[in-house]
């Protein structure tokens, strides 16, 4: 298994993950329902961020497949210090590939390759309800820094 | 068929109405005269209740838990008829009680409850545990009734049985065995298919590799297809049916994606549990299958196909839920000898292996009165199969260390011989004398 930065010919199968990650998301919470067109919007998604300097995807791959995915930005925070944050904003492993400390070894990785990029923190973006996330991300030191709160107006 | 069918609906109205129930609490012990009342009530009793209460487990000795099973259902899933709701489970479950005690000389109370949700039917059954040695639960939807199995079998030190999970699969396997065995394979290598990912089938795939197939050889489908590790909705299977999710990630070593006939190219075997018939499963997808395939379909009262057409499609073993074709895969087979043996041991649950050797014991009955293609499994008339089954599960128990009592070999088939020739006897008794009238013409 080797985890790699996302290469052109990764990103149908990479796309394939987002939307995965998002359908997930939305087992835990209503208002996370994806639309119709996902795959296309996630298509672009990544597109864009593959060669963007203040980008992160990377992929884990087994031969030419792509088994998991983890995708992140750097967010400058007006206010606060430190100011610049590694933001994980979708992260998805195949069913099959899970509990093999690739998760683990996939955050690690994309931790060290956004500190390059001059992140002083690492914050991850995942749904309040999505209790997996919440739970991996809690075993390897992460706190809850903000809690967006929604509803149906 | 269909008037068959129509005059057992007809009789069971009318003969439902006319007896007002099937089974009832009846006496255990002689009334000689009011005066007996001191020893099995008040004042006597109470040093009764006082033994049980320095040592709770004699409640297995001194009183009918030890041969009392509770049928529990909450009516969420009855027959094929979908949610009926308690009341309408209710007939079904007294006729449950009256198989255990015919068949296997078990005092079963039929229990519809009327609960919210798998807690209650969680929290009921686990507050009956003082009374009962054993628990059957009953046509209860998946897959509310996977946790409620798993928690009760977990958190209570009498057997809890599902029968739509354990006792179709394990009649299943018996079946199977036989199968397989008059078509010259193994079950290690053997290509099984499992039409269904519903209660019977999640069990019988666990079954079948407890007993020593290889998953990699099995291949599960439910209504979307096969499944395999990278189909879309395994997330939400890990979220709402962690079974069938696992079932996804241990079987089918090919990762072979599709539907049936995907499923069944180069199969040896199919079980089909997936739903009423009889054109749920096509001739072209059992074409596909290995020469001398064997097929199984269990869905009651029409199953998935009919057996001329599977015999014309090429298969040459055939099963079904129903006593009009030959080979019925028939729970009662296995229950009531389940529960016999179970109980004369006091055991406190019942474990795969016990059900696994119950199924070989019910294939070597068949064996030894000699197998062909439309004869693997025994038939309920043959009730001699039950009190041997009842040991072999006796016996399973106390080599599995889950018996409060070590019988031996011999004594399980003799306590289990007596247990049931007494209901017949007394069904017997009852019939001769006038008490259990035959039904009005």
């Amino acid at each position: 298994m080797q985890i790699r930065r996302a290469k052109k010919e990764d990103l149908g199968s990479v796309a394939d993950l987002i939307v995965r990650t998002k359908k997930l998301n939305n087992e835990f919470d209503p208002l996370f329902a994806v639309v119709s067109d996902a795959k296309a919007r996630a298509e672009k998604h990544v597109t864009a961020s593959i060669d963007a300097p203040d980008k992160l995807l990377l992929v884990a791959v087994e031969g030419q497949k792509v088994v998991g995915v983890i995708r992140a930005e750097m967010h400058t925070r007006l206010f606060y210090e430190p100011h610049q944050e590694g933001l994980i904003t979708d992260f998805y492993i195949l069913p099959e590939y899970r509990r093999k400390a690739l998760g683990n070894d996939m955050v690690q990785q994309a931790s060290g390759e956004l500190k390059k990029m001059g992140a002083q923190i690492i914050v991850a973006d995942v749904p309040a309800q999505n209790e997996i996330a919440n739970r991996f991300y809690a075993k390897r030191g992460f706190r809850a820094l903000t809690n967006l709160l929604g509803k149906s107006p | 068929m269909l008037e068959h069918k129509d005059d057992s609906s007809k009789k069971a109205l009318d003969y439902s109405k006319f007896y007002g129930g099937k089974v009832t609490v009846a006496p255990n012990v002689p009334v000689r005269s009011l005066d007996d009342f001191s020893i099995w009530y008040t004042p006597g009793v109470a040093a009764v209740s006082k033994i049980i209460e320095s040592d709770p487990e004699l409640s297995f000795e001194y009183t009918g838990r030890w041969n009392t099973v509770a049928v529990v259902t909450d009516g969420s899933r009855v027959l094929g008829l979908g949610n009926i709701g308690p009341e309408g489970a209710l007939p079904v479950m007294e006729g449950k009680a009256l198989i255990y005690n015919y068949l296997g000389g078990v005092n079963a109370i039929p229990l519809p409850i009327r609960v919210k949700d798998e807690e209650g039917i969680i929290e009921f059954v686990k507050a009956l545990e003082p009374s009962i040695g054993g628990v059957n639960l009953e046509d209860i939807e998946s897959p509310k009734c996977f946790n409620v199995l798993e928690r009760l079998r977990s958190e209570m030190k009498i057997p809890v049985w599902h029968d739509d999970q354990q006792g179709t699969a394990g009649v299943t396997l018996a079946a199977l065995f036989n199968a397989l065995e008059l078509t010259g394979r193994k079950l290690r290598g053997a290509r099984i298919v499992l039409f269904g990912a519903g209660a019977a089938n999640i069990a019988a795939e666990r079954l079948l590799v407890k007993a020593g197939a290889d998953p990699r050889d099995l291949i599960v489908l439910d209504s979307k297809g096969i499944l395999h590790p990278e189909r879309e909705d395994m997330d939400k299977l890990l979220l709402r049916n962690k079974w069938k999710h696992d079932i996804a990630m241990r079987t089918n070593g090919d990762r072979i994606s599709g539907g049936l006939k995907d499923a069944l190219k180069g199969a040896d075997a199919l079980v089909a549990a997936a739903g009423q018939g009889p054109d749920m499963i096509r001739k072209d997808e059992i074409a596909v299958m290995n020469k001398r395939a064997i097929a199984f379909f269990l869905a009651n009262p029409v199953p998935e196909m009919l057996p001329p057409a599977a015999h014309a499609a090429g298969a040459e073993i055939i099963a079904t839920g129903r006593s009009d074709y030959p080979n019925q895969v028939n729970n009662s087979l296995l229950f009531p000898a389940i529960f016999r043996g179970a109980l004369d041991v006091r055991a406190r649950t019942i474990t795969d292996t016990m059900v696994i050797e119950a199924a070989k014991q019910l294939s070597a009955f068949a064996r030894e009165k000699g197998i062909n293609k439309n004869y693997i499994i025994p038939t309920m008339l043959q009730w001699e199969v039950y009190p041997r089954v009842a040991a072999t599960v006796g016996q399973a128990a106390v080599k599995e260390g889950v018996a409060r009592k070590k019988l031996s070999k011999k004594e399980s088939l003799r306590v289990a011989m007596e247990m049931i020739e007494h209901s017949r006897k007394v069904m017997n008794a009852l019939r001769r004398n006038g008490i259990i009238l035959d039904p009005p013409e």
